[in-house]
């Protein structure tokens, strides 16, 4: 499967494009929203563009679990995150997905540029195409990882968990960064933990399973 | 060693019965979790001999070695090195436990690792690896090889390449889709079953991933396209979870209660995946004994695919456009990205073609000065990520034409093979080996077959050497050659000749490079435009153009009709339909006609801002000054209404996002236009409030505060807008500097939230009296209330609580 010590690079993932996720993101109600034509045809072509620019890359990395206590996930290598409900979902889990996504450069600049252009109806929809591929880059990894596990009889944990949510602080994402080695895919950290460019994801799963 | 006619001549048309699962049996058999399934079977090899044993009692006619994972890429994680005795050792003991009454299938899996173009692992660096396996397994006399569980189309091909390169073994390869009906690389069943079959795989199939009644709609949309056996492999059921452990519970007679959707579906060798025991291979034989296989439903097929799609040629469809654009000739850009090794233009040249049209792509990188074998295997490597059209290869370089065909994660179109006899016996190896289509040029000797009747002759000495290679009329495209007309007129009646002969009498397909009929002339578009026609009517299937071309486009489309190509003029009419609707064209349930006519003209400034109608609203202020109606008539009963009611919209849901910021921008187009008349009236200059917006210090994004700017605009607030990653003291200070009546900060995430507090505490700390609003995705009012802010959790929101701020 992964190999426990060095992250797997994903250099170009292809998954279908999510519309229907894309349109709920920009608020989309199918029982409210009416839609012309032309309405449609705009979005559609504004997705269209975003796919050809969106370059869905990632990494993944599992890593043994040493102990779970009440709000500590400790791993093997000495690496320890801190949080009551990352610890909580881990319960049970005998090794730790680590993953990260990202939609890459060009889509960034294209909605800089959008925006810079006056076309701020087109940053949006590029904007929000970008954020659930890469989201969506997410659940292909764990695609992935879980077809690996099926013949081990293990599986991931359904949920998946982000550096930021809830009490697992931000800070965790430079540890997770640096695990996953994301320079190797063209994403740097901010000195307030925000990966950029701006449409990147990381995010940690279990694996129900004591070996692999 | 067992090859293709032998293998299913020993089973006659019987259905071929495989083993069960080998992972989840090893476990239910004591094998610990954590350690390497190939090397503990080398320690416990009575284990997995029981398991083989009872597979082979259970009826199977083929058991798979414990191979799965024994390549260099998964052992070296147990630090074993001795791939070829690892495997020759595993093969052994299912040899031995196989004896005379069944066979042994040498399994390959996948090595855990993506090869490019998908990752990183370098194509021949893969087909070396296995390789070493396919050796291993050969070593230890496996009757067949099978490659399963294949997730990624381009590891399959790396694979099956490796064995066909050492051996003529007869080969499985089964590929794993997700619910989606695609691998997790993106390939459907359909184009890996294309790309596998041509590249000689002589059984193709899928498993794992899901259980029977999920696996049959993949086999049947396989079916119909085969030229090979179908293989299926489900697992039993879906895995269901409990204490934190994986397990299946679909029972035998559950498993086989498809078996004969299986058979009637095309499948010819079946058996079980994860979950499935010798129990189910047992029900597996009862329930498929006494019925009769089918037949693949194919000879040969004509067809090319990428990794993602596959694009069928079929007699009496329309025209296939195969794109020309990609071609450094007269193109001094492309030529210099090319040189430097760069794609940029190459992939926007796919986008264009296929928005466009174009069913094919042509790549030709030739150029002086280029070292072309380099630069196509990048070029084909790139389109195969960012395009989904199949790739036509087309270089002169025979080893230029190899690197790409062998790097590229389909099944390809060589342009050209002519009779030149050393190049063409080399290309003609080359398109088996690589399982691609190719352009049949009909040029024998030094001089050009300039009449139909030469072109004729020369065509059917190339195809007579390429059918000894084994390749039929399905796999040939004749290009029935273009001169130019401005040079002899006689050329276009010629070519027009060999594409009837080709539809005709030869019974197959040709191709044209069209544009050079027009060589020489101006306006080359209607000749090229009136030649495609033509073509079409005398059979062609196929042109080598320029689908950016709208003149000849059309002309094809029309060509297409009138030929009974396109049925029931589908293409077409979804064509123009689509035109007509485009873009800028229509409006919610008006007309342009009725727009301008019946409805007077503030009332059609106010739709254009609803409609969010950019291009038109101008013309429409335009109209509405030119009839009379002064501007802060406009602008207070026409332009602010409506995009309160947009606004209205937005809130009840019936409009969302990119509507909502439609209409912000049209109305935004609408004011600057006004400018020169606002900057006149008083009534309209005068601004509701000074704003100052800025996404706090640590945050980068800003897509949100910049549509809070545009709407706090239209609503007649001046906008200073800071940007983003704004440090406490510049935002102090500016709201100092410009006097602003409200300070609007946004931020993302909880990280740079807290810095919202900061700039507030500062701003109390300088005495500042402005208003704070906050807003951005974590942020939530009681968080605005506990640092002394307002809060508003949209655009239309803010406009309503700026509005009240400055009450």
């Amino acid at each position: 499967m992964l190999e426990r010590s060095s992250p797997i690079f994903f250099r170009s993932i292809s998954i279908p494009v999510p519309k229907k996720a894309i349109y709920s993101r920009l608020g989309y109600r199918k029982s409210h929203t009416q839609l012309s034509d032309k309405d449609i045809n705009h979005i559609e072509l504004y997705v269209d563009q975003a796919v050809d620019l969106i370059e869905l890359k990632g990494s993944a990395v599992v890593l043994p679990v040493d102990t779970i206590d009440n709000d500590i996930l400790r791993l093997k290598n000495n690496i320890v995150f801190e949080s009551s409900h990352l610890a909580g979902m881990m319960k049970g889990c005998g090794f730790v997905l680590l993953m990260g996504a990202t939609a890459g450069r060009r889509i960034m600049d294209e909605i800089e540029n959008s925006s810079a252009a006056e076309n701020l109806s087109r940053g949006v929809v590029l904007d929000a195409a970008a954020s659930e591929m890469t989201d969506g880059a997410l659940d292909w990894i764990t695609g992935y990882v879980n077809q690996g596990l099926r013949r081990k009889a293990a599986r991931l944990t359904e949920k998946r968990y982000s550096a930021g949510y809830g009490d697992f602080s931000l800070e965790n994402q430079k540890i997770i960064y640096d695990l996953l080695k994301m320079h190797e895919l063209g994403v740097s950290i901010t000195e307030s933990y925000l990966l950029v460019p701006e449409k990147t994801v990381t995010a940690l799963a279990g694996v129900f399973a004591s070996g692999l | 060693m067992i090859k293709f006619d032998d293998l299913l001549n020993k089973f006659k048309d019987r259905v071929i019965i495989l083993d069960g699962a080998t992972g989840t049996e090893l476990q239910a058999r004591g094998m610990p979790e954590g350690v390497c399934p190939e090397l503990w079977c080398l320690d416990n090899s009575s284990c997995i001999q029981g398991i083989h044993d009872d597979y082979i009692e259970a009826g199977s006619d083929i058991i798979y070695t414990c191979t799965f994972g024994a390549n260099r890429f998964k052992l070296s994680e147990y630090g074993s090195s001795n791939i070829e005795e690892i495997n020759a050792a595993l093969a052994d003991i299912a040899k031995k436990a196989a004896g005379k009454n069944c066979l042994v299938a040498g399994d390959i899996g996948p090595t855990g690792r993506f090869i490019e173009p998908f990752g990183e692992v370098d194509f021949d660096e893969a087909v070396e690896a296995f390789k070493e396996q396919a050796r291993g397994l050969l070593k230890g006399g496996t009757d067949l090889i099978v490659i399963e569980t294949q997730l990624d189309i381009q590891e399959a091909r790396a694979a099956l390449i490796a064995v066909k390169e050492i051996s003529d073994i007869f080969t499985m390869v089964s590929m794993t889709y997700e619910s989606s009906a695609r691998t997790l690389g993106g390939t459907d069943p359909v184009s890996a079953l294309i790309t596998l079959q041509s590249l000689g795989a002589d059984a193709v199939g899928c498993n794992c991933s899901t259980g029977p009644e999920g696996m049959i709609p993949l086999v049947r949309s396989m079916q119909p396209y085969a030229t090979v056996p179908l293989v299926a492999k489900p697992n039993a059921g879906i895995p269901k979870l409990r204490q934190g452990k994986t397990y299946f519970d679909m029972e035998p007679d559950q498993f086989c209660a498809h078996a004969r959707d299986f058979i009637s579906s095309g499948v010819r060798l079946i058996g079980g995946c994860c979950g499935t025991t010798p129990a189910h291979i047992k029900e597996l034989r009862r329930s498929t004994s006494g019925l009769t296989a089918k037949e693949p439903a194919m000879k040969s097929l004509s067809a090319l695919s990428s990794a993602q799609k596959t694009v069928f040629f079929q007699k009496n469809s329309p025209l296939v456009i195969i794109g020309e654009r990609i071609n450094p000739t007269g193109k001094k850009d492309l030529q210099e990205e090319l040189l430097q090794g760069k794609t940029g233009l190459v992939k926007r040249y796919a986008r264009e073609q296929t928005l466009s049209g174009a069913h094919v792509l042509d790549v030709n990188v030739g150029m002086p000065g280029i070292n072309e074998k380099e630069i196509i295997r990048t070029v084909v490597k790139d389109l195969a990520i960012s395009s989904h059209a199949p790739l036509c290869i087309d270089s002169a370089l025979p080893e230029a034409m190899e690197a790409a065909l062998r790097v590229y994660p389909g099944r390809a179109l060589i342009n050209s093979i002519s009779g030149e006899e050393t190049k063409r016996d080399k290309l003609m190896k080359m398109a088996k080996k690589y399982g691609a289509m190719f352009i049949l040029l009909p040029i024998g000797g030094k001089k050009l077959p300039k009449s139909a009747s030469e072109r004729i002759g020369v065509i059917k000495d190339i195809f007579s050497v390429a059918r000894d290679y084994g390749f039929t009329r399905e796999d040939v495209i004749v290009d029935a050659l273009t001169f130019a007309v401005s040079a002899d007129q006689d050329a276009a009646m010629e070519t027009l000749r060999t594409i009837h002969w080709c539809a005709d009498d030869f019974g197959c397909m040709s191709v044209l490079g069209l544009s050079n009929v027009s060589f020489g002339l101006p306006e080359r578009t209607w000749i090229n435009s009136a030649f495609v026609a033509m073509a079409i009517s005398g059979g062609l299937t196929h042109a080598i153009a320029n689908p950016l071309s709208t003149e000849f486009m059309n002309v094809k489309r029309a060509a297409d009709v009138l030929m009974k190509r396109d049925r029931q003029a589908k293409d077409y009419i979804s064509h123009f339909a689509g035109a007509k609707d485009g873009p800028g064209s229509g409006s919610k349930g008006m007309n342009k006609a009725q727009a301008k006519s019946s409805i007077p003209s503030g009332q059609s400034v106010y739709n254009a801002i609803v409609e969010g109608n950019r291009d038109e609203v101008i013309s429409l202020i335009e109209e509405a000054l030119h009839a009379g109606l002064p501007p802060h008539t406009l602008v207070n009963s026409h332009m602010v209404p409506a995009i309160r009611e947009v606004g209205d919209l937005y809130d009840k849901k019936i409009y969302f996002l990119p509507q909502l910021i439609s209409s912000a921008e049209t109305m935004k187009k609408g004011f600057e236009h006004l400018e020169p008349h606002i900057r006149k009236d008083e009534r309209l200059s005068a601004k509701k409030g000074k704003i100052l917006l800025a996404t706090v210090k640590g945050d980068i994004h800003d897509i949100g505060k910049n549509i809070i700017a545009l709407m706090l605009k239209n609503q007649g607030f001046e906008v200073i807008d800071l940007g983003k990653d704004v440090p406490h003291r510049d935002i102090i200070d500016a709201a100092r500097q410009h006097q602003v009546d409200i300070v609007g900060l946004s931020a993302l995430m909880t990280t740079t939230m807290v810095n919202m507090k900061e700039v507030v505490d500062l701003s109390r700390k300088v005495g500042l009296a402005c208003k704070f609003m906050i807003g951005g995705a974590v942020v939530t009012r009681s968080y605005a209330d506990s640092i002394g802010a307002h809060y508003a959790k949209d655009g239309v929101e803010a406009v309503k609580l700026a509005e009240s701020l400055m009450v």
